[in-house]
């Protein structure tokens, strides 16, 4: 008799339980996301998304690619590790244009700007002389390696008889930008 | 506790009910009957203990079916994932690291403008930084970050070189930790290990909460405060999938970062790792970085 009703109250918690599994596995099945899990604990097409993204950073094959005379200037020199983007900008813009460019050839290549002075400048594409951006590598500071070219600029310019140390352009007096031997 | 196990059995797997049912009754009704009243002797004891094996195995083992599904689609995922030319199974996969020279560092900042563009990185906020340690002649020992426009340009007050006996700079960036903290912290599968043992943030699932940020050893993980999820170093991963450099490394003018594949013994970073002495950060915590150092002395943590 005793075990008839144990039955009973059995079969209700059965029920109660199965309803809770069924209404969590409907809830999983919209929260987890389908791809989920298939090459480990993650949603799979996270990893076709990111590696999706554009490499806007432009390597300096890309622009040796259109500017041969350049690759042949600096071949060899000490600036043929200075990488492009570090004084004509970021050229992305640019890149892309050309690229179409290479395609159409109505598109004209818009010419590079003057560097604005702005080490995050939004100016795409740009020349400079200005000896800010030769000193952004090159003036002397405590804890560059010892065989690196570091500048004490008032010290540099005074012993080379600069003519105008003070100018703007004034490393370009002796220096060129691709080629730096003076 | 038998009591209670039974009525699970067959409404949490349909597939192991029969299994169950087969198993359990011929057990549970002694259980259930003849337990309580039952003298304790030998025969009955293991039968309650075969009957209790029996039901919690097939118990947990229906309850981990509903709760891994990943485990269910095995089959069919070991089938999908290999391409149909089947030219690259997976323990071809290619093994990057990342060197850093601390010896050719000038502090000029290139990699942290080229990241930033990269990656879009809100000013103010970093994937990658440099700091520079400056041991001073009196004992003293002084930390600062390399501005990204350079220390010229900043114009940040500088030692005194004769007061200095050594400086150098430490471009810190993420170490991809093979056992990694901050991706067992994710409570949503955010945090991803990618095959090639890149640590990326699925930034789709990811819900801010920041608990990734605050178990990096290495602080390298950060809110995105213009998109209010976690952002990382990823080493480019988008650009390492199409076998070019990350940002940071194409813009060092000087090799101070060295990236490549450590399977290839013709790569550059193979032939520097096999000639230089090189350690990693906070080796004492375990979680092998992939990020190797050239230079470090015990101040860089």
């Amino acid at each position: 008799m005793t075990s008839f009703n144990d039955t009973r109250h059995l079969w209700a918690l059965g029920a109660f339980l199965a309803a809770v599994g069924l209404v969590g596995m409907v809830v999983r099945r919209e929260l987890v996301p389908d791809d989920f899990g298939r090459t480990g604990p993650y949603r799979a097409s996270a990893l076709d998304d990111i590696a999706a993204r554009p490499s806007l950073f432009q390597a300096d094959a890309t622009c040796h690619a259109c500017h041969e005379s350049v690759e042949h200037e600096r071949a060899g020199t000490l600036h043929e590790a200075v990488r492009c983007a570090h004084c004509h900008g970021h050229a992305v813009e640019h890149v892309a244009t050309a690229r179409r460019a290479a395609e159409d050839p109505s598109i004209m290549l818009p010419p590079a700007a003057e560097w604005d002075g702005d080490f995050f400048t939004k100016v795409d594409l740009y020349v400079t002389k200005d000896r800010a951006t030769c000193l952004s590598c090159h003036a002397a500071v405590v804890g560059m390696p010892a065989d690196f070219k570091k500048i004490d600029v008032a010290l540099h310019l005074e012993e080379q008889g600069a003519s105008e140390p003070l100018a703007k352009e004034t490393c370009f007096e002796c220096h060129g930008g691709h080629d730096t031997a003076p | 506790m038998s009591l209670f196990e039974l009525p699970i059995l067959p409404m949490s797997a349909t597939s192991v009910a029969g299994g169950c049912a087969s198993g359990g009754c011929a057990t549970g009704g002694c259980a259930s009957g003849g337990c309580s009243t039952a003298r304790p002797d030998q025969a009955s004891e293991t039968s309650r203990r075969e009957f209790l094996k029996t039901a919690t195995t097939l118990t947990l083992g229906a309850m981990s079916l509903t709760l891994l599904p990943g485990a269910m689609a095995g089959d069919e995922s070991s089938s999908a994932t290999t391409p149909p030319g089947g030219s690259h199974p997976q323990a071809k996969k290619p093994m990057y690291g990342f060197l850093i020279d601390t010896t050719r560092c000038t502090g000029a900042g290139k990699c942290l403008t080229a990241c930033r563009v990269e990656n879009g990185v809100p000013e103010g906020q970093a994937r990658t930084w440099v700091e520079r340690y400056v041991h001073f002649k009196d004992g003293r020992v002084e930390v600062d970050l390399v501005p990204e426009i350079g220390y010229a340009a900043s114009g940040e007050p500088q030692p005194e070189a004769e007061d200095v006996l050594r400086a150098y700079f430490v471009p810190k960036l993420c170490n991809q930790c093979v056992d990694a903290p901050c991706n067992q912290v994710c409570p949503v599968h955010a945090s991803i290990k990618s095959p090639e043992g890149i640590e990326l943030v699925d930034t789709d699932r990811c819900i801010g909460c920041g608990y990734c940020v605050q178990a990096c050893p290495y602080g390298i993980r950060y809110m995105n405060h213009e998109t209010n999820v976690a952002d990382k170093c990823n080493w480019c991963y988008h650009r390492v999938m199409r076998n070019e450099q990350p940002a940071c490394v194409e813009a060092c003018p000087t090799g101070a970062r060295v990236f490549g594949r450590i399977d290839d013994p013709d790569s550059e970073i193979s032939k520097r790792l096999a000639t230089l002495p090189t350690s990693v950060l906070k080796q004492h915590l375990g979680t092998i970085p992939l990020t190797r150092y050239v230079g470090l002395t015990d101040e860089v943590t």
